[in-house]
């Protein structure tokens, strides 16, 4: 049987400046017994069908209790999207709040959102200056440096992503604590180091929070049911 | 038929009458809000994903082995959905040719991203399920329609996609069974798409998802098996439908190696590998008994007869639903927009059904149903709805 090798025609140009997947993580660590539970028990249910497009309501209700709880940040539940890992959360945000053409300040390590910027056809730039549309900050940027930025965020119309899917703990920041900026921040998170393989992470807030929802439905529709029961049990027994 | 200035039309149906997308959501979340509504527009299938591929998930979840996979999906899996798709669809490929993706609509994404550059063109057929749309948007793609007709039983010919053709064209959709006509593209017609397809260097995304749901004596047949279409195929198919897993979200796509490594690297930095209990789901699902498929084809036939039954005796048309989990009805006889009828129906009768205008702009006079509920449950929709289309006249 000959299999082929390569398309008749030209790839897309974008593809070219996208480098090859990485291979997962070798070593995942063992399951706590009740999100086993919870699991098996979600398929006994028949929670096998698409669920809410956002997700489970119970998941998107915890995440709101956290970042009120943790952060001091009001969020509606309809505000949460629960994505495919936080990969899927990132690229949703950039696809909607970078411009082809402009960039995305970053003061940290751009590498989670360079290969979804690539796609969007928006660049990184480590510096304030014309053109930037979004602010992608996360909690190991050094806070001054932070504080600095989201000052200037204050006199401009950029967007702000907050990223924790890195942050070994929560840190006691958060830039929707400002007031004047809550509106335009949304929070991004993911469980994929207690929980890899289940796919599971987690957009929250901004005024921009059911396009940001209607961008994820049209990629994957929602995600997958049986992880998202899974990720709940995880979080609640981790509290 | 127009939109009528009918006051019992909601600003949030009306607001999003012109994305077809938004506007079928809107209708579910309306229906949502509603006591005792049967719910016959998205196509969710009611059936229970069958019980030897929920029972491998819990065995994988119960072994520890829900870490994750490469990218492109678990080895195994891949191996199996090649050897599957060698076997039952004729197609020339190997692990190499095939990954696994978030469901079918995360595959069409991915193909179009890898695909298609900023102006180049891809012709549709009409209608189409509009979330493709965004996919081609987000590609800088054009999307070009290929008119059918319900007197071809929406089937696709080569001579309206050879007329549609420019020097802009790089891609055609085939979409066989369609969602949401129920027509399928039959082989002699595949053939002839192939010719053109060759002479014009095109190349061909078919999605396969309701391959098979087909109804005899009508029978599938993948474009990608024909000589020389290897090269230029794209075939996407899911477990969602077939087995109903839509909540696993998984599905997979068979291409040129080149295309497979191109959409995997588009992949790692959207969404990532595919969960991993649903991947082992999907190996029992390919790889295991096939009985559920036959008897779930048979549920759906019984279904599509008393469906098809109530709309004759609504006197709504349709093209004949050759496959797939929808009818397709031409309500013109009505005389009332589809999205207004939509919204009557859902309001007055309590049956939730899809504007044709939310899959292509000139649909006014179709409604999209589907069959995915029991039996019962269609026939009460059928007498609901009979006496709201007489209140109007019908």
């Amino acid at each position: 049987m000959n299999t082929p090798k390569s398309l008749a025609r030209p790839l897309a140009q974008r593809v070219a400046g996208l480098a090859d997947p990485r291979q997962p993580a070798a070593a995942t660590p063992d399951l706590p017994a009740s999100v086993i539970e919870a699991a098996t028990s979600a398929l006994d249910r028949g929670e096998t069908h698409y669920t809410d497009r956002p997700g489970i309501p119970e998941f998107r209700a915890w995440v709101a209790d956290h970042l009120r709880e943790r952060f001091n940040v009001s969020v509606d539940p309809a505000e949460v999207t629960i994505t495919c890992g936080s990969t899927e959360a990132r690229y949703v945000c950039m696809t909607l709040l970078a411009e082809a053409g402009g960039s995305v300040l970053c003061p940290g390590d751009s590498g989670p959102i360079r290969g979804a910027l690539h796609l969007v056809g928006a660049s990184v730039v480590d510096s304030i200056q014309d053109g930037i549309s979004l602010l992608y900050i996360t909690p190991d940027v050094y806070r001054e440096t932070s504080v600095e930025l989201l000052q200037r965020a204050e006199e401009t119309d950029w967007w702000i992503v907050y990223d924790l899917s890195f942050a070994k703990t929560d840190p006691p920041f958060h830039p929707a604590q400002n007031p004047k900026l809550a509106s335009r921040v949304i929070t991004i998170n993911s469980l994929s180091d207690q929980l890899a393989g289940w796919r599971l992470g987690w957009m929250a807030g901004s005024e921009m929070a059911l396009r940001l929802r209607a961008g994820k439905q049209a990629i994957t529709i929602c995600t997958t049911a049986v992880s998202q029961w899974a990720g709940l049990e995880w979080l609640r027994s981790a509290e | 038929m127009t939109i009528q200035a009918n006051p019992n039309i909601p600003d949030e149906v009306r607001a999003v009458a012109a994305d077809g997308t938004q506007l079928r959501y809107a209708l579910m979340g309306m229906a949502r809000a509603m006591d005792n509504v049967i719910a016959l527009g998205r196509g969710d299938p009611d059936l229970d994903t069958p019980p030897h591929i929920v029972a491998a998930a819990k065995a994988a979840i119960r072994a520890g082995r829900s870490g994750p996979t490469p990218v492109k999906g678990m080895e195994e899996l891949r191996a199996a959905i090649a050897e599957h798709m060698h076997e039952v669809n004729g197609l020339p490929v190997a692990a190499d040719n095939v990954m696994v993706t978030t469901g079918g609509q995360e595959g069409l994404f991915l193909a179009i991203q890898a695909l298609i550059d900023p102006g180049d063109e891809i012709l549709v057929p009409d209608p189409r399920y509009s979330s493709y749309d965004d996919a081609i948007s987000r590609a800088g793609g054009v999307m070009v329609s290929v008119p059918t007709n319900r007197d071809d039983a929406f089937n696709l010919e080569a001579e309206a996609v050879e007329a549609a053709i420019t020097p802009a064209s790089k891609a055609l959709l085939i979409v066989t069974p369609s969602n949401p006509t129920a027509g399928i593209v039959t082989e002699d017609r595949l053939r002839a798409i192939a010719d053109v397809a060759i002479r014009h260097n095109l190349i061909i995304i078919v999605d396969e998802i309701y391959g098979k749901i087909v109804y005899p004596p009508w029978r599938h047949f993948s474009i990608g098996s024909l000589p020389g279409m290897a090269e230029r195929t794209i075939t996407l198919d899911a477990f969602s439908k077939t087995y109903a897993m839509t909540g696993w979200r998984c599905g997979y796509a068979a291409a040129p190696a080149d295309v497979i490594d191109a959409m995997a690297r588009i992949k790692q930095v959207t969404t990532g590998p595919v969960a991993t209990v649903s991947q082992w789901a999907g190996l029992a699902a390919i790889s295991g008994p096939q009985d559920c498929v036959a008897d779930y084809l048979k549920i759906y036939s019984e279904r599509r007869a008393v469906l098809l039954d109530g709309l004759d005796r609504m006197g709504f048309a349709y093209g004949e639903p050759r496959g797939g989990l929808f009818v397709w009805a031409d309500c013109s006889a009505t005389g009332i927009h589809a999205t207004e009828l939509s919204y009557l129906l859902l309001k007055e009768g309590r049956v939730l059904v899809f504007p044709g205008t939310a899959f292509g702009e000139r649909w006014r006079e179709y409604v999209r149903i589907t069959m995915l509920e029991p039996i019962d449950t269609l026939r009460e929709a059928v007498e609901r709805m009979l006496p709201v289309l007489a209140r109007y006249g019908l």
